[in-house]
């Protein structure tokens, strides 16, 4: 009989199977101290499986949506008021620059006849009527590429 | 095969929480939740505690689930970020993750009094308290390993362990819980 015990990491692994040794299996066959020793880590094994997962007592879904969602909210609010803050001051800066060309501008129309006035004022629409359909309408392009097509997402 | 089913769910989950639908989320938290529990509940006692860190760690999945890059199972994944906030929370506390392995001594002054001695204790029971007396990290990985049966390379993940310290961890922790099950026998019996 061999003099030298199998080593506790050499059982534990020969249990889960993380190894297969012949000589293990012999050795078991023979010692009834290594036996027993295998024995105890098959019980202890055995047991933790049987062991149930443990769960807290609070709803963990709730808590945590509710968690995310005060702040979800608190991060658009803070877009929003960026957003809004940033354009009321693109719109003071601008006017506040343009106050000194309106009268230049409107000496211009002073000199022209009412037919050449009306004119300047209906090209004036029709590119601005062009401008806001081709944005919209790139908007719209855009809009449906997010949010349609990256519902299938991209593999 | 199945590790492709997991990547394909996982992507229309993401991808439909990113376009804005943040209830979707609630999915993921349902998918995970039993893993996350287990490595909180684990290395945590205080109810409060548990709370603060449940919330902490789906926010923190929430905010970045944008750099999530589809390498591992987003159930890894998250698992990790609970893992690294648990260990953070232990370490502000100075709660050693290994700590000196708990002495059979103090589980023998336990089982000591007469009255647990006469009370025939199942086997799962006198386990259970073996377990809670391992250190943190130890009651972790058999958890992970043992309950949840994750394989090692998926706890590595979750740990950022090498799969070697994993191995040489749990090898010293179910001695460790094999000896305070001898001595609890053996107490029991005298
Ligand atoms: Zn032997």
């Amino acid at each position: 009989m061999n003099s030298i015990h199998l080593t506790d990491e050499m059982l534990q692994a020969y249990l889960l199977k993380e190894i297969h040794d012949d000589s293990i299996v012999t050795h078991l066959t023979v010692c009834s101290t290594c036996k027993d020793r295998v024995e105890e880590y098959r019980f202890l094994i055995d047991s933790v499986q049987k062991i149930e997962t443990e769960t807290f007592s609070f709803n963990v879904t709730a808590l945590a949506m509710n968690n995310i969602m005060r702040y979800a909210k608190r991060k658009s609010k803070k877009q929003e008021l960026t957003f809004w803050g940033l354009l009321i001051f693109l719109l003071i800066a601008i006017s506040s620059f343009s106050i000194p060309f309106i009268p230049r501008i409107l000496a211009i129309f002073y000199s022209q006849s009412i037919l050449t006035i009306l004119l300047v004022i209906g090209t004036g629409l029709v590119v601005l009527l062009f401008l806001v359909a081709d944005i919209t309408r790139q908007y719209k392009t855009k809009k449906d590429k997010i949010f349609k097509n990256n519902l299938q997402p991209i593999l | 095969m199945s590790n492709e089913g997991y990547y394909f769910s996982d992507k229309v989950i993401v991808t439909n929480i990113l376009n804005g639908n943040i209830q979707g989320f609630a999915i993921v938290i349902k998918n995970t939740e039993k893993l996350v529990t287990q490595i909180v509940s684990k290395m945590t006692i205080n109810e409060d505690d548990q709370k603060d860190l449940m919330q902490d760690i789906y926010l923190k999945a929430y905010q970045n689930l944008s750099s999530f890059q589809f390498k591992s199972k987003l159930s890894t994944w998250i698992a990790n970020i609970a893992y690294n906030t648990t260990i953070n929370y232990l370490q502000k506390r100075k709660i050693p993750v290994i700590g000196i392995a708990n002495t059979i001594e103090e589980k023998f002054i336990a089982t000591e009094n007469p009255e647990s001695a006469t009370i025939k204790t199942e086997a799962v029971e006198i386990l259970n308290a073996a377990i809670a007396k391992l250190p943190p990290l130890y009651k972790t990985l058999i958890t992970l390993y043992h309950l949840e049966e994750l394989p090692n390379k998926e706890i590595s993940e979750i740990t950022n362990l090498p799969e070697g310290t994993i191995k040489s961890y749990l090898y010293r922790a179910r001695i460790i819980l094999k000896d305070n099950i001898n001595h609890h026998y053996k107490s029991e019996q005298l």
